[in-house]
């Protein structure tokens, strides 16, 4: 096609009530053709899926980081539990004293503690 | 999970591309790619660039397809993701050009002619893409559609979500800034 029947083609392509299903294709035989690269199909569906199973690793992790949370948590709070009533039992108070284990004894019994003697 | 889905109809396709089937959506790409390598070449050049608008526009056609009613064609609905996103990288580029350079219009765009076997079919493409890069971008997405993709008046108004009228007088209008443009070429 020359240059000026193609410059022509493209102008009356926008006539309004012009039919430009022809036109497309006619354009493409002359060499006027759009096309992404061969493994284009590819490349959109690897990014997709593989962001896709990036994701779902990431709520796994994240859901086992939850559980481990919970366990210790649990785990914890048995203990204090537990430590709190062996010191009820043993020295018969929660008080500051009773947790430091200073309950029944005189002020100066912990130099002597401190001093070894 | 079907092992070919050559056959199978849109509203199929999209269903199982909803259920995550790799294979259906790889079709819908394949389908489809080559209307929007048109939309987005043609209306930002020919370039490398414009591959990774078209592989956004099949992420973000994904990610929407639990949207996607069937009401209209999927074409429409891609045709519609693949403007947007071409329209907001051209909107992109004149404000990083307008802060950082004093390039013209067309020199935003590239343009990689293929390989071709002639010289009269390289300028050919050199013709269409000078031309389609120095139309103003409101008048190039309607070029696009009707030249590229040869849509009728009424479904480019039905794309772009124009009026008919509107439409209509900005083919008149491009029709006479791409009659200024090619008399230059």
């Amino acid at each position: 096609m020359k240059k000026t029947e193609l410059k022509e083609l493209m102008i009356n392509s926008l006539n309004p009530d012009g039919d430009n299903s022809l036109i497309a294709s006619r354009l493409e035989d002359e060499g006027v053709s759009y096309n992404f690269s061969n493994d284009f199909s590819e490349k959109v569906t690897n990014k997709l899926f593989a962001a896709a199973s990036g994701i779902t690793r990431e709520l796994e992790f994240v859901k086992g980081l939850n559980y481990v949370f919970y366990r210790i948590a649990f785990t914890g709070i048995a203990a204090i539990l537990i430590l709190l009533l062996s010191i009820f039992l043993s020295e018969g108070s929660l008080s500051v004293n009773s947790f430091l284990g200073l309950g029944n004894g005189y002020d100066e019994s912990i130099f002597y503690i401190l001093a070894g003697n | 999970m079907k092992e070919s889905y050559r056959q199978t109809d849109e509203i199929e396709l999209v269903k199982a591309s909803i259920d995550g089937d790799r294979l259906a959506f790889s079709e819908i790409v394949s389908r489809y790619q080559k209307m929007v390598a048109r939309t987005i070449k043609g209306m930002l050049g020919d370039s490398v660039f414009s591959e990774d608008i078209g592989q956004e526009v099949f992420i973000k056609l994904y990610n929407s397809l639990p949207e996607f009613r069937g009401e209209a064609k999927l074409s429409t609905y891609i045709q519609k993701i693949a403007i947007n996103l071409t329209l907001n990288e051209i909107k992109r580029r004149k404000r990083f050009f307008s802060m950082f350079s004093q390039k013209g219009n067309s020199e935003m765009y590239e343009f990689e002619v293929a390989d071709l076997d002639s010289t009269e079919k390289r300028d050919a493409a050199e013709v269409v893409n000078k031309a389609l890069m120095n139309l103003e971008p409101k008048f190039r997405v309607i070029v696009a559609m009707r030249m590229l993709q040869g849509y009728s008046t009424k479904e480019t108004a039905e794309i772009l979500g124009l009026p008919l009228g509107t439409v209509l007088s900005r083919l008149s209008r491009a029709q006479e800034q791409l009659k200024d443009i090619l008399t230059k070429l």
